[in-house]
């Protein structure tokens, strides 16, 4: 095993569903003990979601759970049990970091506030991070990361240049806040690493959240103008698009009959960007024609840019001819930029992610032998490594109950019976 | 000294604020020097004699094509200094390796191998200072059978599989909005990053972090690589809908009387909130014949599982929250639907942001003077508050070798003499 950045490091993880768990799982990949505090009389929403083995619905059943959990412990922690903020104290003081995503209420009702924790644990470092911060008019207003890309500004620019604002197919924000958050708590953790100070992040993902729109704020606060989404359009690059190319071989495509909508399978597709001239020239070599790299409308970017719709239609009459594959191979040995529209089954036998070892075989008690994401970066002396798969409702009760919190065998049975963990 | 909100020491230093990087970034990663600077550290922009490329991308200030005036420069250059330094020249790279020997951080999205080429490769960098965090951003990864194959955002989007899950099914596939490949690529590149910093500062030792923007995209893609592993369903494109785990769920997003509305799927008409929301578009006379038991009954899932919702059934859910939303504003919308715990949200327009109350109660938007120009802009905040290292934004992107002379004749001290024979050279 290799050195563990974050070993010795112990997270109390009151979050839920995207956020909080995916900038815990960061540090968990990394070494830290991670303990996810679950109540099952309120589960955590993505237990209760799609997709599950079997399509059987079942708290340790969902492939989405279990994908932002790997290298996590779980303890039983029903907040409404008398002796659970107690309980939530103790655990808080064996801790170096705790982090949740409820609206502010919770956590002031439950009198677990940064300012008592610290009076439990001086230096810990606490992670707020719900969808709208600890104050303002909004502060208690929820949701979840499918909504929030609209409040951020990037639903706005989502969709086609002719088109009504459509959500990104994702709970977007959901996978790209988490990754500021973990940098905020690896930043606070190495300040107290050094410093020996803890302190409190306020993280508000709405605010976090903006990032994702470029240039979207200054264009109208310098310029006062309002960009609007433009499909796959880009201003310096034309084509710079998605283009249609022979449909999937039907007897190489893996059962889809689990679909339930329709057979939008076979569809394959390659997306192609040209920013100057000799990409241009690269293309129309590879495609073979000639009369397309001289038509008028084409032969410089300035025309590209102005003609897309027409650039557009006769690129896809070309590629409409190829497999999807071979013209992104023959492209790239050009120097074109282009790639294949790949989907998730696509991924799973990409080469490059293969090469790369992005995706880890984990064995979970219940669900059997799973796929998990690992990190996207690789580090020389301190990988990732996703040490088991995640936890079962409650696995580590007398682990972390008893071994770390140091309750006796009497005191953990009769908060058992008591349902304390439940 | 405690800003309005309370939380935040306003006048505390960051939490990276000891440490130096050094930016060699192009699009591709700018915004991971940049979260670094925002969290304090002293970021040095490296570019070369006449400037980055990336200094060329639109827009521009007043619409002036201009390497001091592009926009996403000032938005992913701010809190860094400036210098040039041609890294390919002997003498620049003497140069560049004293630098290195005194900073923390590297940054770098040169294809791969070609530092290692020009002798500042990671080995190279560690020989001078093994403490060094040296991160490269690259669109597949400094190894393997993509390694060398040409990137940009799409190809990354295309490739990572964010294209595949996004736009209308009979239409073709989008990539999910401006440059999201390149941002998930320089984000996650910084977490890799302080993971390295954060063992070295336990340690004494540096390292490099490989970062692929392609896996980057890969990494962000909701439940789609648990729906393939499980069900052997590649999720389709949704349109204005969502797919969760390989079903379709409604529409969210809807007009308004002022604008759009993001109104979960089914509004909340559907689960948990199902009673709640029937009688709230009954208080407005809005709710059709949902207030039906037989419909009710249908859509309370309160308890248990979330069971399956026919097509149809959904379709008429959507058109009647469609006739409904259509009838009113969105702040109203927003208020009484968080009343009753549905999580709405208005589609902010660059207008609605700036002039949204919660972001204008937390003070998070943050003016950026521009000297040269006599001009200040409003700049997005910090993307968290930390209560004793605050981030801050504290300077515009630099001009075109503004810090050579701070960097060069404070730093490094050189002479006036060496300065001016490297300037003349065309090294700096």
């Amino acid at each position: 095993m290799s050195e563990r950045a974050f070993d010795g490091i112990r997270i109390a993880d009151f979050s839920w569903v995207g956020v909080g768990p995916l900038v815990a799982k960061y540090l968990a990949d990394h070494g830290a003990e991670t303990i996810r505090l679950e109540s099952g009389t309120r589960p955590e929403a993505l237990r209760r979601a799609p997709p599950f083995v079997n399509d059987e619905p079942g708290l340790d059943n969902s492939g989405y759970y279990a994908n932002f959990n790997s290298s996590k412990l779980c303890a039983g922690l029903n907040m409404s049990h008398p002796r659970a903020v107690d309980l939530a104290k103790r655990i808080i003081a064996q801790s170096d970091i705790v982090t949740e995503s409820f609206t502010p209420k919770a956590m002031r009702a439950w009198g677990l506030t940064y300012d008592n924790l610290r009076e439990i644990k001086p230096d810990i470092i606490m992670i707020s991070m719900p969808l709208y911060g600890q104050t303002g008019p909004w502060s208690m207003y929820q949701g979840f990361g499918h909504v929030l890309q609209a409040a951020a500004g990037i639903n706005h620019m989502t969709g086609y240049r002719d088109g009504e604002p459509i959500g990104t197919g994702l709970a977007y924000t959901d996978f790209f806040v988490p990754h500021l958050a973990a940098i905020a708590l690896i930043a606070a953790l190495d300040h107290r690493e050094r410093t020996g100070e803890g302190q409190f992040i306020d993280f508000g993902q709405l605010e976090a959240a903006i990032y994702a729109t470029e240039t979207l704020v200054l264009d109208y606060t310098v310029n006062a103008r309002e960009q609007h989404r433009q499909g796959n359009r880009h201003p310096m690059a034309a084509p710079h698009g998605a283009f249609p190319c022979l449909p999937r071989d039907p007897g190489a495509n893996s059962d889809s009959a689990n679909s339930d909508d329709g057979d939008s399978d076979n569809e394959r597709w390659i997306a192609i960007a040209c920013f100057d001239d000799d990409d241009w020239d690269a293309l129309c070599t590879v495609l073979g024609d000639d009369s397309l790299r001289w038509d008028d409308r084409f032969n410089n970017q300035d025309g590209r840019l102005i003609n897309q719709d027409d650039l557009e239609a006769a690129l896809a009459q070309h590629t409409q001819r190829w497999q999807a594959e071979d013209l992104m191979q023959a492209l790239q040995e050009s120097g074109v930029a282009a790639g294949v529209v790949q989907s998730s089954e696509d991924l799973r036998n990409d080469p490059q992610l293969a090469h790369r070892k992005h995706y880890w075989t984990l064995d979970h008690p219940t669900m059997g032998p799973c796929c998990y994401d690992g990190p996207s970066f690789r580090l020389t002396h301190t990988p990732g490594e996703l040490t088991k798969a995640a936890p079962t409702l409650g696995a580590d009760n007398d682990h972390v109950w008893k071994t770390i919190v140091g309750l006796s065998d009497e005191e953990f049975t009769e908060l058992l019976v008591e349902g304390a963990f439940d | 000294m405690v800003s309005a909100d309370s939380f935040t020491r306003i006048d505390a230093p960051g939490p990276l604020a000891p440490f130096r990087v050094l930016d060699l970034t192009n699009e591709l990663g700018q915004l991971s020097g940049r979260l670094l600077g925002d969290l304090g550290a002293d970021v040095i922009k490296v570019e070369p004699p006449g400037g980055d490329p990336s200094r060329w991308i639109t827009p521009f200030y007043n619409d002036e094509s201009d390497p001091e005036r592009s926009l996403h420069w000032w938005m992913f250059n701010a809190n860094k200094r400036g210098i040039t330094c041609n890294i390919a020249d002997e003498e620049g790279r003497a140069l560049f390796l004293r630098l290195v020997e005194l900073a923390d951080f590297v940054v770098d999205t040169a294809p791969p191998g070609m530092l290692d080429q020009l002798g500042l490769g990671y080995d190279d960098l560690s020989a001078v200072n093994p403490a060094i965090v040296h991160t490269s951003i690259t669109p597949f990864g400094q190894s393997g059978p993509y390694a060398n194959w040409r990137g940009s955002d799409l190809i990354g989007a295309a490739m990572g599989g964010q294209m595949y899950l996004n736009g209308d099914p009979e239409r073709e596939p989008l990539r999910p909005t401006v440059s999201q490949a390149y941002a998930q690529a320089s984000l996650q590149a910084t977490v890799g990053t302080m993971i390295a910093h954060f063992h070295r500062t336990r340690t004494g030792q540096g390292q490099h972090v490989d970062q692929s923007l392609q896996e980057a995209a890969t990494y962000a893609l909701d439940n789609a690589m648990a729906t393939w592993d499980l069900r052997e369903v590649n999720i389709p494109r949704p349109g204005n809908g969502r797919n969760i785990g390989g079903y379709k769920f409604g529409r969210y997003i809807y007009p308004a009387a002022d604008g759009h509305m993001s109104a979960m799927s089914y509004g909340g008409l559907f689960g948990l909130t199902a009673r709640q929301t029937i009688d709230w578009l009954a208080s407005h006379d809005a709710a059709q014949d949902l207030v039906e038991p037989g419909w009710v009954a249908k859509l309370d899932a309160s308890q248990g599982v979330i069971p399956p919702l026919s097509p149809e059934d959904g379709q008429h859910l959507a058109d009647v929250l469609a006739a409904f939303i259509a009838q009113h504003p969105r702040d109203l919308l927003m208020r009484e639907a968080q009343a009753i715990r549905n999580g709405w949200a208005p589609v902010n327009t660059p207008k609605d942001l700036l002039e949204n109350e919660q972001l204008i109660a937390r003070e998070y938007w943050t003016d950026v003077r521009h000297e040269e120009l006599d001009r200040t802009f409003t700049y997005p905040g910090p993307w968290a508050k930390l209560s004793e290292t605050p981030i801050t934004i504290r300077r515009r992107a630099p001009r075109i070798g503004e810090h050579n002379d701070e960097v060069f004749l404070g730093l490094l001290n050189l002479s006036a003499e060496q300065f001016a024979a490297h300037s003349g050279s065309g090294v700096i």
